[in-house]
């Protein structure tokens, strides 16, 4: 694990809510209706990996060792598919603990979805990445 | 929004196993690049039978099924821990209990596999308009 990049900031990209991908979301969940609304936690962190913020990369988590841990989503106001939202991605902290098959790596990151134009802030994501030894 | 009270049950749905199709369409739909969602030999790599479904997922059910009850505009947070691998052909029980009404309902979600093995837990929070 990149131990450095603990409490780094990377430059906002932006991004538009997918109604396609929205779409392709819910099918996946099982519901092949069309979506009316951007769903709750359609802003999920993967896709910062497209647009400069990849995570794995980044911090030295090979694929094959990479669990996800967690998530957390606090959400302040409603996203529609209209909105542009600018994304600010943060990496709070990195932990090291000693497990039964050896060391484990926890980074928690957090992305404020912001709306652009007024910076008022809609969703914000705390994703826990776990890495084996 | 109708009341809740301490200890009711707001939802215990079993959700049939989506499959390999539809896990792969979450790759897509989420632009996961990781192919411990698609491909076997790479999941045996990483010490999987086979390929695993993704956390977010289960997350994504819970919002869903939390926005069927209260409607989607009273979540306020909600926080899932990934406690055990989930597969495609696994079928998931999800459940919400309110612990706690005050100025949020708090709920305690758990997440599992017919045979009672948790995969998920965590917290949720809704408005009470």
């Amino acid at each position: 694990m990149n131990l450095s990049l603990q409490g780094h900031t990377y430059p906002p990209y932006r991004l538009r809510p997918s109604r396609a991908l929205a779409r392709k979301f819910m099918a996946a969940l099982g519901d092949d209706r069309e979506p009316q609304t951007v769903p709750p936690t359609y802003l999920v962190f993967l896709r910062g990996e497209t647009l400069g913020v990849n995570l794995f990369e980044d911090l030295d988590i090979p694929r094959e060792k990479a669990l996800h841990g967690g998530q957390r989503y606090d959400w302040f106001s409603p996203v529609s598919f209209d909105d542009e939202l600018d994304v600010t991605v943060h990496i709070d902290k990195i932990t090291e603990k000693q497990g039964k098959r050896g060391t484990v790596w926890f980074a928690d990151v957090t992305f404020e979805y912001r709306h652009a134009g007024s910076g008022a802030l809609a969703v914000r994501e705390v994703t826990r990445l776990v890495k084996q030894s | 929004m109708k009341s809740f009270a301490k200890g009711d049950v707001l939802f215990e749905r079993k959700l049939a196993s989506p499959g390999r199709g539809r896990v792969a369409l979450f790759s897509t739909a989420t632009e996961d690049p990781n192919p411990i969602h698609v491909d076997d030999a790479f999941a045996a790599k990483a010490g999987f039978p086979n390929v695993l479904q993704q956390g977010p997922m289960t997350t994504a059910q819970f919002a869903l099924l939390l926005g069927e009850i209260a409607g989607e505009p009273a979540l306020k947070s909600l926080d899932v821990t990934f406690t055990a691998p989930v597969y495609p052909q696994d079928e998931l029980i999800l459940r919400a209990e309110v612990t706690e009404v005050g100025t949020t309902i708090r709920c305690a979600l758990s997440a599992s596999k017919p045979d009672g093995a948790q995969t998920a837990k965590g917290i949720a929070e809704l408005g009470v308009d």
